[in-house]
């Protein structure tokens, strides 16, 4: 009897265990945190659209609709993938960070086979939540900027590289190295890296990497695409053509503008970001917030940026100010210099006429109230320090109107400086290094961006005169006269900015700088298309 | 989980250590084979975690598998039953939307799973010892292992990837009623309905994302066997 029960048991035990198989497995996980290391491999696809159902996705939505119209209707399907890959932070530590692949899809001849690559650079993102893989979440903060790049380069067989910066998603570093270019170029290239490897393991195997790379980014993502290029010549690895577009690649003379008065659209959480990142990267600048900004602001405000809130939020609970980057009680200088003192005086004034168009002026006062973000005591510290060392561009662009044309032998930067920051601002500037592009760049912005200024472009096209003769740098202005290659798209912006003032007011201008980007970013694909 | 299987073994290791009556002139142990019918009346959360849009849910299929018991005879009125089931391949379905984007989901097998489920249940048998119908009730304990988990293609393509899933092993209340017909002193045929509570949390790993659903099985079983007592 005790036999036959012992047998029933073991038939019980061996129906359980015989049939205990392996689980399926999952992709590989990189040992290695070594530079430009994909973690996951196969990436996660966090996405599949064919063309049709993208096309119907952006349908759904006026926004999407526009880009739609302006981006064409998607010849390609397009899967985004999710990957993570190892980089650096300024001080060299290993870092994890994160970005998107976007592949093109689809037997079209445009969306199979070898494929150039398109390296794009984000712009600002004051949310730390920001990831640009997130297509299928309309809530992320990069759900936009997703849809502009899948819209105008993926779904039209470009792949797209995509990474996040340090500070977003799942970056641990704690902050976002903020314009700070060879950061962020190292970044770039790292993603790249990554996402060249993350291409061969991905759904579409027979999607690959033609070897042409075409690098762009939008206002921050123009500086860091600009920033990347430098690098990558520097480093002898091969670009294509690139199209940095609205950036502040002067930033020296970007810098001094704001202290002088010309305060731009979003410098409240700007300031933050430059003071959180250059602190970080060069330890130069003064060690308390309250040497900066005022007490209001001054506690946390190291740590305030990139935040999980929206800037929103942060200006309901009285973390930052919406608009007054400086005090509207303006203070003096009082170097005992009486010239630079007068000269100084009369830019930390509120601006007016006749230094200043109306228009101008209008705008730029939008930056002075009470309460404000920056002292009064650094901001006379800075525009002393601007007018002792001055920055040639700026300088010239202060003369009155009529302004001729910047050349090449008006922009130089400041030959020194004391101020920690105007120092970072000088090293970090694209004149810094005396470089210039190899490969064909297109500078695309427009001449009234009340965001990130089109002086930017118009210094660094003066600073490359020789270049922009020669026809290897190409200047794109979408508020000029229709006219070239680029006549639609400069007459379609026009068209669509009209139509937001007359919906708007004058409040359209703070929709300016974003209303440019998607017109960018197809004359980018239009010029990538002429360099094959 | 550990202290829950040694608990069920010697629960089991005690009912048979018992002695009980039993009709006739047959012994006090019956063995049991037929078909199990199992009917998933499973309800799952919606899946949830990274990159998930709203609305994505499942659907196990149900299965037929072999049972197998072994049942003591403890008096004329109790018996305890150890019963399982050959593991059966249990298929997941995708339910929500017919399409994520451009890849099926509504109806796709997404996984799949096999699982061991013994279940120890205390019996009350109605009727005297010389009856030929005797219908007979129990409650008892249920453990489910769940192994040999696999995400198919269409899982995958849905998942993003190559996906692994663990489903954590479950101890619940079970629950049987049945009828018993003696054939012969020896023979029997069974027909019983039962019902257990199985509760898992479904993980599937993604290029090191996770997510989750939460399962809540009643696998509710109808029995038809035969059984010889010794």
């Amino acid at each position: 009897m005790l036999r036959k029960i012992v047998v029933l048991g073991a038939v019980l035990v061996t129906l359980g265990l015989a049939a205990c198989g392996s689980n399926s497995p999952t992709g590989k996980v990189a040992t290695s945190n070594a530079r430009g290391t994909l973690v996951d491999n196969p990436p996660l696809r966090v996405a599949s659209a064919n063309a049709a159902t993208f096309s119907a996705q952006l349908s759904s939505t006026p926004s999407g609709q526009q880009l739609l119209q302006l981006a064409g209707t998607p010849s390609c399907g397009v899967d985004f993938y999710y990957f993570k890959y190892w980089t650096v932070a300024p001080d060299n530590s290993p870092q994890l960070a994160s970005g998107a692949l976007m592949v093109p899809t689809g037997s079209a001849a445009p969306c199979t086979g070898p494929r150039p690559i398109v390296l794009y650079a984000h712009g600002t993102a004051t949310q730390s939540t920001y990831n640009i893989a997130d297509i299928s979440d309309t809530a992320n903060p990069a759900y936009g900027e997703s849809a502009m790049v899948a819209a105008v380069f993926a779904a039209q067989g470009y792949i797209v590289v995509a990474p996040n910066y340090l500070g977003y998603d799942i970056s641990t570093l704690g902050y976002h190295p903020y314009l700070d270019g060879a950061e962020n170029a190292t970044v770039m290239m790292d993603a790249l890296t990554a996402a060249r490897t993350a291409l061969l393991s991905t759904f579409t195997p027979t999607t690959s990497d033609s070897g042409k790379l075409y690098v762009t980014g939008y206002s921050e993502g123009g500086y860091e695409a600009m920033a990347t290029v430098k690098a990558m010549q520097a480093a002898g690895e091969a670009v294509t053509a690139s199209a940095p577009s609205s950036g502040p690649y002067a930033l020296e003379a970007f810098g001094d503008a704001i202290f002088f008065g010309q305060v731009d659209i979003g410098s409240t959480a700007f300031a933050p970001m430059v003071r959180t990142s250059y602190g970080h990267a060069y330890g130069n600048l003064h060690s308390q917030p309250s040497q900066v900004f005022s007490a209001t602001y001054a506690s946390g405000i190291d740590s305030l940026l990139p935040n999980a809130a929206p800037l929103s939020t942060l200006f309901q609970q009285g973390l930052l100010p919406e608009t007054a980057l400086f005090d509207s009680t303006t203070p003096t200088s009082a170097t005992g210099n009486a010239a630079l003192d007068a000269q100084a005086n009369l830019l930390l004034a509120i601006p007016a006429p006749p230094l200043y168009t109306t228009q101008e002026a209008a705008l730029f006062d939008l930056g002075f109230g009470n309460p404000y973000l920056v002292n009064n005591s650094y901001r006379v510290e800075y525009v002393d320090d601007a007018l002792i060392n001055p920055d040639q561009a700026e300088m010239t662009l202060l003369s009155p109107p009529p302004q001729p044309p910047l050349t090449s032998s008006d922009v130089a930067l400041a030959a020194t400086s004391t101020l920690g920051l105007r120092q970072d601002l000088r090293l970090n500037d694209m004149r810094n290094g005396g470089w210039a592009p190899q490969d064909p760049m297109l500078l695309c912005g427009g001449d009234q961006d009340p965001t990130v200024f089109f002086q930017n472009t118009q210094i660094m096209a003066a600073e490359w005169t020789p270049y922009v003769q020669g026809g290897l740098v190409s200047v794109l202005d979408l508020n000029a006269t229709p006219s070239g290659p680029y006549q639609a798209l400069q007459a379609g912006f026009q068209q669509t900015y009209a139509g937001l003032v007359t919906a708007q007011g004058a409040a359209a201008i703070a929709s300016y700088h974003s209303t440019e980007a998607p017109f960018c970013m197809v004359a980018a694909r239009g010029f990538f298309a002429q360099v094959p | 989980m550990q202290k829950k299987i040694m608990t069920l073994a010697l629960g089991a290791a005690i009912a048979l250590a018992a002695s009980g009556a039993h009709a006739g002139n047959a012994g006090p142990n019956d063995i049991r084979a037929g078909v199990y019918f199992v009917h998933f009346d499973a309800q799952a959360g919606d899946i949830s975690g990274p990159y998930v849009p709203p609305g994505l849910n499942l659907h196990v299929d149900n299965v037929v598998t072999l049972y197998l018991a072994y049942v003591r005879s403890i008096s004329t009125h109790f018996d305890v039953e150890l019963a399982a089931g050959y593991p059966p391949l249990t298929k997941t379905e995708g339910r929500g939307p017919a399409m994520l984007g451009s890849v099926p989901y509504n109806g796709r097998i997404i996984s799949t799973t096999r699982w061991f489920s013994p279940t120890l249940l205390f019996e009350y048998v109605f009727g005297d010892a010389n009856s030929r119908l005797r219908p007979y009730v129990g409650v008892g304990v249920n453990y489910t292992k769940f192994f040999s988990r696999q995400s198919t293609a269409a899982g995958n393509a849905a998942s993003g990837g190559p996906t692994s899933i663990s489903l954590p092993s479950s101890v619940g209340p079970a629950a049987t009623v049945g009828l018993s017909y003696e054939i012969s002193d020896r023979w029997h045929v069974y027909a019983s309905y039962s019902v257990a509570q199985v509760n898992s949390k479904l993980t599937a790993q993604t290029a090191g994302l996770q997510r989750t659903s939460e399962i809540h099985f009643w696998p509710n079983a109808l029995v038809i066997s035969a059984g010889y007592s010794f």
